[in-house]
């Protein structure tokens, strides 16, 4: 199967209207590069961003509020906790990419 | 059903094809064919990210001597009896269950690269697909070590409980002997964490830490390698003031030999002899590694790190992950689960006929890792980094300014523990 810059393989093929909706402003972009990025983020936030504990969820997230929360902690003066450094680990655009994902998926997926 | 040579191959599209997947998707007939050895951190997530990332469309086995996993994550807290065995072992069923992964108990003894097969303990050989090798480290061999005497509980399960009960009996004042191995090995904070627990137990238990007691009890800490290799701050914050008359931290020093009757360790800094003895022999890359010829002279099996795929060119489809890879990044449970995903984005391309070499896909190739430590019985540190591939050097490098580690330990790194392991353990077995 050949993807197209849009719809792509595997599970994302199962919700291509939220997501050309979603990715209207990167309609070029690899959405499996995006899934493989934001991955990392599951093991302290759940598989697809759904966390476990005291932890935030992910999943569904709005794409501003979460790009401009991380870009917030990449810019602390002293960073301080875990998430300020993991924020210094990912290029603006990586980090727009992470909350793009995120916002694809439905907010209550982890119930 | 007995596990033949035929049935092997032909049990796996059979039985993917009868599965249920999770999400509601129809299950699609495999495109492909994964088998994967060892069922770790590593091991798992590949699976379960394969299954669930291909929706159906990539059939996996998993093959594993063990009836389960114990997580070496969390288990220094066997020792001091806020944790069971039984709390950090994981079932195979999810992955089956939810994931579709066809689960089969069996000993991987070799691989042949050119015919790509695949020699098992019970099965013989057997054909592969694309392999993923994801089966830890082994110990190397030190003159007269008996694990049941001089246990290295490196490998979480009976070896934990083993120096767990041998802490438990010896004397509230004695001497307790660890070893740290040189570097790399697996979980870089890990044996200055033990140290700090094991002097927390002995602390406690002789009343010198609450000053019931003058008389302090001994944990020596013999390190292989110059200096404390990771946490540096917080541990020799630890060992200097808030157990500095408990820990001896003697660097630079390379375990020769054991007397495991008088419990006795023998190094280059000398004799050192203890009432309870923890030898962490230096690791590498498991034998079938070794023998098949994915390591070269290596300990550890070089691999592109794109993919994870062997650089050796008589292994096409197959792929090293987790501790057994030599790509340089921290051997850790944490980074074995973000390298299988990696793994597994890039082997579903493969099997979809798309490059993983995508200028896209390059740029955006990042790994981390995240980890605590417990310091006391009710307060951890942390530790963190995040890497980030560079297209020039072809190497996976740390990115500047998100290596960092906690200013303190604290009750409340220690709740969150449990929260960062719940979620690791969950997106690894679950």
């Amino acid at each position: 199967m050949r993807v197209s810059s849009t719809i792509t393989f595997g599970k994302l093929l199962i919700a291509p209207a939220v997501l050309i909706l979603s990715i209207h402003s990167a309609i070029a972009e690899d959405q499996t590069v995006n899934r493989m990025i934001a991955s990392q983020c599951a093991q302290c936030h759940g598989t697809n961003g759904y966390a476990r504990g005291s932890y935030p969820d992910l999943g569904g997230d709005e794409a501003k509020d979460l790009a401009d929360h991380l870009y917030d902690m990449k810019g602390e003066d002293r960073p301080s906790g875990i998430m300020d450094h993991q924020a210094l680990g990912y290029t603006d655009d990586q980090i727009r990419r992470i909350a793009q994902y995120y916002s694809t998926l439905p907010e209550n997926g982890g119930d | 059903m007995p596990l033949t040579r035929r049935n092997f191959i032909q049990m796996v599209p059979a039985s993917a094809a009868a599965l249920t997947l999770t999400g509601g998707a129809k299950a699609a007939e495999p495109i492909h064919h994964v088998t994967v050895l060892g069922g770790g951190f590593a091991g798992c997530t590949v699976a379960k990210y394969l299954r669930m990332w291909s929706d159906g469309e990539i059939a996996v086995t998993l093959i594993e001597p063990n009836s389960n996993h114990v997580s070496c994550i969390m288990s220094n807290l066997i020792l001091n009896k806020r944790l069971k065995t039984t709390d950090l072992t994981f079932e195979y069923n999810d992955l089956q269950v939810k994931y579709g992964v066809e689960v089969i108990h069996d000993r991987a003894l070799r691989i042949r690269g050119p015919q790509k097969q695949l020699r098992l303990k019970e099965a013989g050989w057997v054909s592969y697909d694309s392999l993923v090798v994801a089966t830890g480290i082994q110990f190397d061999k030190i003159p007269g070590q008996d694990f049941r005497k001089v246990p290295h509980a490196w490998i979480a399960g009976g070896q934990s409980n083993n120096l767990r009960n041998k802490i438990n009996r010896m004397p509230d004042t004695g001497t307790f002997v660890m070893t740290v191995p040189k570097a790399p090995y697996r979980c870089p904070p890990g044996p200055y964490e033990r140290a700090c627990i094991v002097a927390d137990i002995l602390g406690r238990r002789s009343g010198y830490l609450d000053g019931s007691s003058s008389v302090a009890p001994r944990v020596i800490v013999l390190d292989a390698n110059p200096g404390i290799m990771a946490e540096k701050g917080t541990f020799t914050s630890a060992f200097n003031d808030l157990y500095g008359d408990i820990i001896e931290y003697i660097p630079n020093a390379q375990v020769e030999s054991v007397d495991s009757d008088n419990l006795i360790v023998n190094t280059s800094q000398g004799s050192f002899a203890g009432d309870v003895l923890n030898v962490i022999p230096t690791h590498g890359a498991q034998n079938i590694l070794r023998v098949s010829g994915l390591t070269g002279d290596s300990r550890w099996a070089d691999v592109d790190p794109v993919t994870y795929a062997s650089t050796n060119t008589l292994f096409q489809d197959v792929y090293v992950i987790g501790d057994a890879q030599g790509t340089g990044q921290p051997k850790s449970g944490h980074m074995a689960n973000a390298q299988a995903k990696i793994c597994a984005d890039s082997i579903i391309r493969t099997a979809h006929g798309l490059s993983s070499y995508t200028e896209e896909r390059l740029q955006n190739i990042t790994t981390n890792s995240a980890c605590f430590s417990p310091i006391t019985y009710d307060q951890a540190s942390w530790l963190t980094a995040v890497y980030s591939y560079n297209p020039d050097t072809g190497s996976m490098g740390l990115v500047p300014g998100s290596l960092g580690e906690a200013h303190n330990w604290s009750s409340r790194n220690f709740n969150d523990m449990f929260t960062w392991s719940d979620n690791l353990f969950a997106d690894t077995f679950k």
